[in-house]
């Protein structure tokens, strides 16, 4: 890596660190500011005023706002997330045992999404204004354009209820596997994860699909592909070699903004199929107005959300030779 | 050799890896058994006196005892009714004093036996204010509880009523000193015991899987008998939907609440499942505020005036509500009560549907379509107000849009506000409401319910709408007291038809429950106040095993 390149990354991380400051502050004094208690109890029920008083005083929530924020950020810097009212544990426990599960989900979705959308993306710009072109478009359309929360509750009816081949909800079997312990409960896993991951990459898969015909149809009319072709290059070479990595590019940048699509969307999908995630977790907390709770998971998702930005600012740069970095740490684009 | 694409080669492995897997599985006879519950909550904590969850209560039923326990009557007044648990048998020792004599073969699960110390030691924590217990409130007539000898514990009262031994015995479930005793009673809810506990009931903790599942094995030493069904697992599912498909699927045994017409229907199409309906504990009604929205020192300029909450009651077909949403599994309550308090009472004076009756009224009181707006107004103000409903119930929602309809008919205009239900409890908490569709759960006994929701005790509590009818407290004091269930029967509807005739609210429905089991169940008794009170009393047969009862581990 060059100074430059060095100094560009070392200026991106401070700001995501700053980014990341932000997120957390704007997140802490939103869900202060919110209505409701987080002793609310059940919805038309009382709560318990001594309850209720006993939890602002443990965790002196009866503090200035400011002061209250000073506290929360001594302890994060000794990596201390602060204790969760609500699950009656510290949230670190509570973000071990459920981050796992959302990458999982994550990372299955994204792994659909990527290889389902990018083969149709390419299929269908071999094969423009054509039959399987048409059909794929309007159906990655139908598909990009359903509500996630339908679509999986659909899923759920005819996969899980109807025809029972897949599992309706849960991240396992609860009698033969209530722990990977054997290469069947993985197995299990793999079969629990298959309705909400698809859920999840379907949808992503839908768009990324419609990106990448545009960025390939982009390509194709460029010289060089043109050349290739006009040389006798066989056919399956240019697209591979010549317009797929030429279109990489937009795809890059997709993976990039998939980070945002897929933690918000693991929160509806995590509730919905009962999948034990940070989501639902970060769902739950809100409700009960679990200060701590929300603030970790929002922080644990801007860092995501962030580092996967910056990875993707550090691939396109690697992708592209035209991409270099000028003194003032921008990406630059040198031929435009 | 041929070559294989990589793809089936995976292929080929994968079955070759699952068919070496084989589901381990062997148990046989009438000790096997797994029941999968699909809970739509999961506890913050397994120790009893933290919460009020019912989910805590569900579980708590498997692992701690009461000394005894409401009957399959859920009668309680008197002792007669009673099943003894870890009292083997009681006699009173005075007017205000009852003996309670424990079984001496109780153990908890670690040998240790169960003495009259723990009954002691019990009763101090559940009544500490720093445990903050919501049982607490429900044992303020109890003086104190000692121990006489090991096996002997002794309730003193602070005065004599009909309902003394259902609350010595119905909110406390006995804990076990010797190993909560070093626990500051300021962190009891987060103590690890909560979430690892050693009980004395039918079955022990095994594993709690958080988000996912918890799971008992039945003590085969109980010395009650050991539970036919060996394994309860609670799947935990935030969502009611998916809990019921899970259900009907065949991917758990219980689902103890359908809640829907359509879920009842779907479960009943499912041919491995059973369908038991029983008495459900909750009612809903539309509760008006009678004092100013957001200022507790006025009166409510609409609502505080009798005559006009009587005519909004007359002019909601509260039947047809009912029948349209919900068909079998609602019925309108005659007062202020679920179907599982044994004073319900079809002949209960209540108000008619009677819309021209309504209107009559309106117009007597000034209300009237002056400016031929279509809605009523009365010195330039319309009659218009808003209907607080938390977004988490359907139901409730639901009910407000049809309210609202209604009430246009007879030219009131409504608003409806659909709020998070911490910012619904927060605006309820403070008087910033005009009307509230509400929800209550009661517990078998009448008199800790009404008295919390409908007389000044409330105030600042569940008494929302701070109702106030000095005649009303007065005859539900009569009916707490009364010796007898006859006498306590007649003061209750007496009770009742004060209430219904100042009308303090609407109300609209009692859930009926509906449980959907496993039909290879046997024996399935369910109790209207806690369907898993019973549980360790359901079998298989060993004709029905599946293979989840089987799995050995």
């Amino acid at each position: 890596m060059t100074a430059v390149g060095g100094m560009w990354l070392v200026r991106r991380l401070v700001a995501s660190v700053a980014i990341i400051v932000a997120v957390v502050t704007f997140v802490f004094i939103l869900i202060h500011a919110a209505p409701g208690k987080p002793c609310a109890g059940q919805p038309g029920e009382a709560a318990d005023p001594v309850v209720c008083e006993q939890l602002i005083r443990q965790f002196a929530l009866d503090r200035p706002l400011y002061e209250q924020y000073w506290r929360y950020l001594v302890a994060l810097a000794h990596g201390d997330f602060g204790y969760s009212f609500s699950l009656h544990r510290p949230v670190r426990d509570a973000l071990a045992e459920t981050i796992p599960f959302t990458l999982q989900l994550a990372g299955a979705a994204l792994l659909l999404d990527f290889v389902l959308g990018l083969g149709l993306g390419i299929y269908q710009a071999g094969r423009v204004n054509r039959l399987p072109d048409v059909i794929i478009g309007n159906a990655t359309l139908f598909i990009y354009s359903l509500p996630t929360f339908w679509l999986a509750l659909l899923l759920l009816l005819v996969f899980g209820e109807k025809l029972g081949w897949f599992p309706v909800g849960g991240p396992n079997d609860p009698i033969f596997c209530p722990v990977i312990d054997s290469a069947y409960c993985l197995f299990d896993r793999l079969w629990h994860l298959v309705l909400p991951a698809a859920t999840l990459g379907l949808v992503g898969a839908a768009g990324t699909a419609r990106f990448q015909r545009a960025a390939m149809l982009e390509v194709a009319s460029q010289d060089y592909v043109r050349t290739a072709r006009a040389k006798g290059v066989p056919e399956r070479r240019v697209v591979l070699r010549h317009q797929l990595r030429n279109a990489l590019l937009s795809f890059i940048t997709r993976f990039g903004l998939a980070f945002p699509f897929l933690l918000t969307g693991a929160v509806l999908i995590e509730t919905i199929f009962a999948w034990p995630g940070m989501g639902r977790l970060a769902f739950d907390a809100i409700l009960a107005r679990d200060y701590a709770l929300v603030t970790a998971t929002a922080l644990i998702a801007s860092v995501v959300v962030v580092a996967g930005n910056l990875l993707a600012d550090i691939l396109l740069g690697i992708a592209d030779p035209r991409l270099r970095v000028r003194g003032g740490g921008e990406l630059e684009n040198v031929t435009a | 050799m041929p070559r294989r694409a990589p793809f089936q080669v995976l292929v080929i492995l994968a079955v070759v890896t699952l068919a070496g897997c084989e589901r381990r599985g062997g148990c046989t006879g009438a000790y096997c058994g797994t029941l999968i519950n699909a809970a739509v909550a999961e506890p913050p904590t397994l120790l009893p006196p933290s919460s009020e969850n019912v989910v805590v209560g569900d579980i708590g039923e498997q692992l701690f005892l009461k000394l005894a326990d409401v009957g399959m009557s859920t009668n309680t007044i008197g002792d007669e009714d009673f099943q003894p648990l870890l009292a083997q048998r009681w006699e009173w020792d005075g007017p205000l004093t009852l003996v309670f004599h424990l079984d001496p073969r109780a153990r908890w699960q670690d040998g240790q036996p169960v003495t009259a110390a723990d009954v002691e030691f019990t009763f101090n924590a559940y009544t500490d204010s720093a445990v903050g217990s919501p049982f607490r409130p429900k044992l303020r007539r109890i003086a104190s509880v000692t121990q006489r000898d090991a096996s002997t514990a002794v309730f003193r009262f602070h005065e004599r009523y009909p309902e003394m031994f259902y609350d010595a015995v119905y909110h406390m479930r006995i804990l076990p000193a010797h190993l909560l005793r070093a626990v500051p009673r300021d962190q009891w809810k987060t103590a690890p015991f909560g979430r690892q506990p050693v009980g004395d009931g039918p079955y022990r903790f095994v594993s709690w899987q958080a988000a996912q599942s918890l799971e008992l094995v039945a003590d085969s030493t109980f010395f009650l008998g050991r539970p036919p069904i060996r394994r309860l697992i609670w799947r935990f599912t935030p969502n009611l939907q998916v809990a019921v498909q899970q259900v009907i699927a065949d991917q758990a045994d219980v689902r103890e609440q359908l809640v829907t017409p359509d879920n009842v229907e779907r479960a009943r199409a499912a041919k491995q499942l059973t369908i038991y309906p029983f008495r459900g504990n909750v009612y809903t009604y539309l509760g008006f505020n009678l004092r100013a929205n957001g200022d507790t020192s006025k009166p409510n300029p609409i609502f505080a005036d009798r005559d006009v909450r009587r005519a909004l009651s007359m002019a909601v077909d509260r039947a047809s509500l009912v029948k349209s949403t919900l068909g079998d599994l609602g019925k309108v309550p005659p007062g202020p009560m679920s179907s599982l308090l044994g004073i319900w009472d079809p002949e209960i004076r209540q108000l008619p549907y009677d819309t021209a009756q309504a209107a009559r009224i309106l117009n007597a009181h000034g209300w009237r379509d002056h400016d031929g707006d279509g809605i009523r107004d009365k010195n330039g103000q319309p009659l218009a107000f808003h209907i607080l409903v938390p977004t988490t119930s359907v139901l409730r929602r639901q009910y407000a849009r049809l309210l609202q309809e209604q009430f246009r008919a007879i030219g009131v205009q409504t608003d409806i506000d659909e709020l998070e239900f911490s910012v619904v409890n927060e605006r309820l908490s403070s008087g910033k409401f005009d009307t509230s569709v509400l929800s209550r759960g009661n517990d078998p006994s009448p008199g800790s319910g009404i008295t919390q929701t409908w007389t000044r005790a409330g105030f600042g509590g569940s008494n929302f709408g701070r109702y106030y009818n000095a005649e009303f407290e007065r005859v539900v004091d009569l009916a707490i007291a009364a010796p007898t269930r006859e006498r306590a029967r007649a003061l209750w509807k007496a009770a009742m038809e004060t209430i219904n005739a100042d009308a303090p609210g609407i109300f609209l429905y009692a859930l009926e429950n509906v449980a959907a089991v496993h039909s290879r169940f046997d024996n399935v008794q369910i109790r209207p106040d806690s369907w898993a009170a019973l549980l360790r009393t359901w079998r298989i047969p060993p004709d029905r095993l599946i293979d989840r009862d089987r799995v050995e581990r």
